[in-house]
């Protein structure tokens, strides 16, 4: 996988075809993810304060501060990742996502095997336009695939066509 | 039991009751919840006077289970069924013949006593069964049984429906394919060492209800037994003849008490093939009957553990998307508790309608798979080694002996497992000391996703996970452990094609 910085498509006319590309995520969700990521600096720093009060460390606030930094800025770090080493695409086939640098992941869900589709927003999410699709599959371990931080609008087409498709192939199926 | 032919006049009758008696069963089935700790509190507890909280309790129970006998309906229409049921809360199902998965009748012994059956049925996926039927007449039940088999066969191939009629089984025969005799049964049980859970089972509970319960004894028994030993003064080889005398024996026990079990449970075990519907009966005392169309099958798993080995029989079992969580008793997943090798593998041929079972080739694992799966050994040598010498000093080092034994088992394992693709299957096989096989066709396959550890990417491996509907927590699962990276990206691609290719069929 390569490390370069994907181009953010605005809207995307989901192309179905077998050579249609690698899709990596749009600009804002590197934000959200990285901010997400740095969020973590607000339990390490009330553990570390606690911590520091129970053993009665030499300075407090000090180690508090690193502590707040270090956790923020690896979360941080770890946030900016994922948004890097994220990708999809859709084809002929069905949904594939590549996911993770460290522990990756490569999966396909086969498009006439798609149960039912969620589009979530959380409250960030729609602060930044974004959202996460839950492809849901009648499997066991991966029976429901999480694809977080798609722009709204190519959560929603992705949405409409798996969906589409999985009716048309539903109904055509003896 | 017999299957009567009055399933056709039943069609399109009003409205229907359970059997008159159901409440009492209903009844029966709460009490059971609560008997254990009852019991268990009555024998071991220390005697609080609220025994007569508990019969009041019970009366309650009973007012309830009567009403729910008269709130309960159902009615058998073209092709669905309709129950109405609630105390409070009215509710109306209306259950398609098409979506039912299992039937599962159960009978006790006091069910047979009273010839009524409790009547389960199951549709794909959640947690509950479609309907329960607590109890109908034996008759009725078995007419239902039958309408849904009938149903599952004559339903139009539009949507999910459409069987594929294999063999040359015509559509109403019945047809015997396994039978277990008393001495496999006894094989059942000792390979299966339910006694051993049985007996965990029980110490669990006991030292849940009272912990001094087990400790005074054991204490007792061992302080006693101290004194014996220090009055006799044995020589080594006494002690050492008396320990294996006595695991000996513990094991015997266990096994007498696991093919006891296994008597009550598959005694007159049999696998019955109609038309395209397979059906399992089994049990001494309590009888039960589940069935399921062999097109609902999702996967399947044959295994060999060490006990098979010894007694050469291997079990074929297999996967149903029906919600079976909650009673693993009646789940349909034993096609064939015990089977020679060569009966097992015929068996699978004819259910699955082919013969690429078993598959003629079987590609490797990854060349240096053998090293991979000697890792998790590794820290298990290090990490008993580093407590043996620090209880026992050096000598304890000697804990590093495992380290080649272990390394040699996973080299054994690596070199027998394998995958195999063969006209619609795909198939792993694992194990070397105790081995199982685990395969699925093609159009049952959902999601396909490759897994690589950052030790699978300085290794150059990948793991391919093959998801199927309903995978048991038990069943192994259906992934091609460490292959070649390249291999396992061309095999994702290639399966994800051909799964697109086919519709889901479930």
């Amino acid at each position: 996988m390569d490390p370069t910085e994907p181009a953010s498509p605005a809207t995307l006319d989901v192309p179905v075809d077998a050579a249609a590309t690698w899709q990596g995520l749009p600009v804002a969700a590197r934000t959200l993810f990285t901010l997400s990521g740095a969020a973590l600096a607000i339990p390490a720093a009330l553990a570390a304060r606690v911590f520091a009060g129970v053993f009665d460390l030499a300075w407090p606030w000090a180690t508090t501060a690193i502590a707040a930094i270090l956790a923020g800025g690896w979360a941080a770090w770890l946030g900016h990742r994922r948004y890097r080493y994220t990708r999809w695409r859709l084809d002929a086939d069905g949904f594939s996502l590549r996911k993770g640098r460290l522990w990756q992941s490569d999966i396909r869900v086969p498009v006439n095997r798609v149960q039912h589709l969620d589009l979530r927003r959380g409250p960030l999410e729609r602060r930044y336009g974004l959202a996460t699709l839950v492809i849901h599959t009648a499997g066991t371990r991966d029976s429901a695939v999480n694809v977080g931080g798609l722009a709204d609008a190519d959560a929603e087409a992705l949405r409409d066509l798996l969906a589409r498709q999985a009716e048309h192939d539903r109904l055509h199926a003896s | 039991m017999s299957e009567p032919d009055a399933a056709t006049a039943s069609i399109a009758l009003p409205e229907q009751r359970l059997h008159p008696l159901s409440w009492l069963f209903v009844l029966v089935q709460q009490l059971k919840q609560f008997l254990i700790p009852i019991v268990v509190l009555l024998v071991f507890g220390r005697g609080d006077r609220n025994e007569l909280w508990g019969l009041l309790a019970v009366g309650v129970l009973a007012l309830f289970s009567v009403w729910q006998y008269y709130t309960y309906r159902y009615r058998i229409e073209a092709d669905s069924l309709v129950v109405r049921s609630g105390l409070l809360e009215r509710s109306l199902r209306q259950i398609p013949f098409s979506r039912i998965h299992n039937v599962a009748l159960h009978q006790s012994l006091l069910h047979r006593l009273f010839g009524v059956a409790e009547v389960r049925l199951e549709s794909a996926g959640g947690t509950r069964p479609e309907a329960e039927m607590r109890v109908l007449r034996l008759a009725d039940a078995t007419a239902l049984e039958a309408l849904v088999r009938r149903h599952a066969r004559s339903a139009p191939a539009s949507t999910d429906a459409g069987d594929a009629p294999h063999d040359g089984v015509s559509q109403d025969d019945t047809n015997e394919l396994l039978h277990l005799p008393l001495g496999e049964v006894v094989r059942v049980g000792m390979i299966s060492n339910r006694g051993m859970l049985v007996v965990g089972a029980f110490f669990a509970t006991l030292t849940q209800v009272n912990p001094n319960l087990m400790g005074e004894p054991v204490e007792r028994f061992a302080r006693s037994l101290v004194a014996w030993l220090d009055l006799h003064r044995f020589g080594v080889a006494q002690y050492v003849l008396a320990i294996v005398g006595f695991v000996i024996a513990g094991v015997a026990l266990l096994q007498l008490l696991s093919i006891a079990l296994a008597v009550l449970q598959y005694t007159g075990f049999r696998l019955i093939e109609t038309g395209p519907r397979l059906t399992i009966e089994r049990g001494l005392l309590t009888r039960i009957r589940t069935s399921a169309s062999r097109r609902r099958i999702q996967a399947w798993t044959l295994r060999e553990g060490l006990l098979h080995r010894l007694l050469r029989r291997r079990s074929v079992l297999v996967d149903t998307a029906a919600a079976q969580h909650q009673s693993e008793q009646r789940a349909f997943r034993e096609l064939a508790p015990v089977a020679t090798p060569a009966r097992a593998d015929a068996l699978l041929r004819h259910v699955l309608g082919t013969t690429d079972w078993p598959p003629v080739t079987w590609h490797p694992l990854h060349p240096r798979a053998g090293w991979r799966l000697a890792i998790p050994g590794v820290f298990v040598a290090l990490g008993l080694a580093g407590v043996l010498a620090f209880n026992f000093g050096a000598w304890g080092w000697l804990g590093l002996a495992w380290l080649p034994w272990s390394g040699w088992l996973a080299h054994r394992n690596a070199a027998r497992s394998g995958y195999a693709l063969q006209g619609e299957l795909v198939a792993v096989r694992e194990g070397w000391w105790s081995r199982h096989w685990r395969f699925a066709e093609l159009d049952k396959l959902q999601v396909l996703r490759i897994r690589r550890s950052p030790l699978d990417r300085r290794t150059g491996m990948a793991t391919l996970w093959l998801d199927t509907s309903g995978a048991g927590t038990f069943a192994p699962p259906l992934r091609i452990r460490f292959l070649p990276v390249h291999e396992a990206q061309a095999l994702h691609a290639r399966l994800a094609t051909e799964v697109a290719r086919r519709p889901l069929r479930w």
